[in-house]
């Protein structure tokens, strides 16, 4: 089985906020409300970058193992999901999770929240596939469609790539060929050390 | 060693906080992490470190994000997993084990040695010894703490001691009317706590001979049953240390997590709830000796907080055995039993009568 992941390519993303859009648009999430979201670092600075943040799914999830309900669960493709029937709307998840990604429809006082929304990676929740109670409360069920998340599809230079882990993986190894720079990935200057012949990096040299 | 490993956990917090603390400050100091980025690739192009640990920490003010709410802006917080790693480790291993203790310890006390007896017949008389705002304050908190204790463990221990019993659906509303529960009561019991700490502090102020009493625990651990004034020195360690010290470590702590209008970060959270769990994991460590001894532990004891029926009187050889100076007090008039406190002046006859 596919493990499904995304992967955010800052050297692509124009910060259209088309994913945010896209998302919103596909699951008719309500105000406030921001499944994925895009954070541009060093804005209006040289060197500006952005990237596609929301859920990541990620393989030891901190937010199933602080949930003091366990109400998350991981599908066979990789995929955390949670039950919306059994979230006490605690928190807690939003504090454990590294992407910021566990949102509330309310902040109210005495931690009252609501039901703790995320990114499916539009794979709907625990109710019946396309059921309306499933819309309602997780969206569109893309993945049960034989369709990938609507924020990556959307995406217009296709920095965000959402699918079978090795099949990006793959488009990106081949982006970081044609580029001619493999550095991209974080750390991997310091680990395999200076080239002889440094590449032509703009603002660098100041 | 699942120990040290903890302890690491702990030390890797503490050094985070330092980070948190103090890296605005370097970071201003270097002129920023794009200052760093450019001297970086000078000497390790294509080294993206510093663009990374900048991204991190967070702090840049050129970080931004068209979606509004807390801490949008950071793309990443690595304390998450830290907090992680401390909640569900040290506070709910080691507060689970403590807990665990304590109740064997009780059980192991009444099971070989038995409820402490009166020694003496019973005399009939009675003395008041809490008045009815006394008891109502007491009960008023009392409730409330448990209240407050059971919704928390569920919350902390449910996950891996009830859920395997109920089932998701039941818990899950077992968490939620515990959830609710434990917000609302909590600020309740913060004011009643205010409240009990001033009905109750004149008579637990700490006097020369409350210092005796610990050698041997009041008797408990063997020897003689030194004599105590009102309240003794055990009860007056359950006052200051309880009622005061973490009443205010778990009510500070509380009221931060439990309105999270106020936009609070999740820094600020992860610390709350950790110290809010250890502060209230030892609150409940040392009511469980409280209840045992107000109840069952020590014969005739329950009498003095009844709410009807006793009224709040104590037998007068319950009174001498357990708090000799304080009936000595009521027995030479020197203070309305049940109340007040005896002036400086009279205090001194008192003692010169006691010691007749």
């Amino acid at each position: 089985m596919a493990r499904m992941k995304f992967l955010a390519d800052a050297e692509r993303c124009i910060e259209c906020n088309g994913c945010v859009t896209a998302c919103k648009q596909e699951h008719e999430i309500p105000w406030g409300v921001n499944r994925r979201r895009v954070v541009t670092l060093n804005d209006g600075v040289p060197g500006e970058k952005s990237i596609s943040v929301a859920c990541m799914h990620c393989s030891d999830a901190p937010c199933m193992a602080v949930c003091p309900v366990d109400c998350f669960y991981k599908t066979t493709e990789g995929v955390v999901l949670h039950d919306k029937d059994i979230c006490i709307g605690c928190g807690y998840c939003f504090y454990a999770c590294p992407f910021g990604a566990p949102q509330f429809p309310q902040d109210g006082a005495f931690g009252l929240r609501g039901k703790m929304d995320k990114c499916t990676f539009c794979a709907g929740g625990p109710e019946a596939d396309h059921s309306a109670a499933e819309f309602k409360k997780y969206g569109r069920n893309r993945l049960a469609e034989g369709k990938l998340p609507a924020c990556a599809e959307m995406c217009a230079t296709k920095a965000l790539l959402g699918g079978d882990a090795d099949v990006i993986a793959n488009i990106y190894r081949d982006r970081v060929l044609k580029r001619g720079k493999g550095s991209e990935i974080w750390g991997w200057g310091t680990a395999y050390g200076k080239p002889d012949k440094p590449a032509a990096q703009p603002g660098a040299k100041s | 060693m699942p120990g040290s490993r903890d302890m690491r956990e702990i030390v890797r917090l503490l050094c985070l906080l330092c980070v948190m603390l103090f890296a605005p400050l370097a970071w201003a100091a270097e002129g920023g992490g794009a200052k760093e980025q450019a001297l970086r690739q000078q000497t390790q192009p294509l080294n993206n470190a510093p663009v990374w640990r900048d991204v991190r920490g967070g702090e840049n003010p050129y970080q931004t994000t068209q979606v509004r709410g807390i801490e949008t802006s950071v793309l990443v917080q690595t304390e998450g997993e830290i907090w992680r790693q401390i909640r569900n480790g040290p506070v709910t291993i080691y507060g689970g084990l403590f807990l665990v203790a304590i109740m064997a310890v009780i059980g192991l006390f009444h099971w070989l040695h038995g409820p402490i007896k009166l020694h003496g017949k019973p005399t009939g008389r009675k003395i008041a010894r809490f008045t009815d705002w006394e008891r109502l304050v007491h009960w008023a908190t009392a409730i409330s703490f448990v209240i407050l204790a059971i919704s928390g463990v569920v919350i902390l221990f449910g996950k891996y001691i009830l859920l395997p019993m109920f089932g998701y659906t039941l818990f899950s509303w077992l968490a939620i009317l515990s959830k609710n529960l434990h917000n609302f009561v909590g600020p309740l019991f913060i004011f009643c706590a205010i409240v009990m700490f001033v009905a109750y502090v004149k008579d637990n102020l700490w006097q020369s001979y409350d210092f005796k009493w610990f050698k041997n625990a009041g008797g408990m651990l063997g020897g003689e049953h030194l004599p105590s004034g009102k309240f003794n020195a055990g009860e007056k360690v359950w006052f200051w240390i309880g009622l005061l010290l973490l009443s205010v470590a778990v009510g500070v702590t509380g009221l931060v997590l439990d309105f999270p209008n106020f936009a609070q970060g999740r820094g600020t959270m992860q610390l709350m709830t950790v110290i809010h769990a250890a502060a209230a994991v030892i609150y409940i460590g040392i009511a469980l000796g409280h209840i045992y001894m107000g109840s069952i532990g020590v014969e005739g004891a329950y009498d003095s907080m009844r709410i009807r029926g006793g009224e709040g009187k104590v037998d007068e050889t319950w009174a001498r055995e357990h708090h000799e100076r304080w009936y000595n007090e009521v027995a030479s008039g020197g203070r309305a039993a049940g109340g007040g406190v005896p002036s400086a002046a009279k205090a001194s006859t008192i003692k010169e009568g006691w010691k007749l």
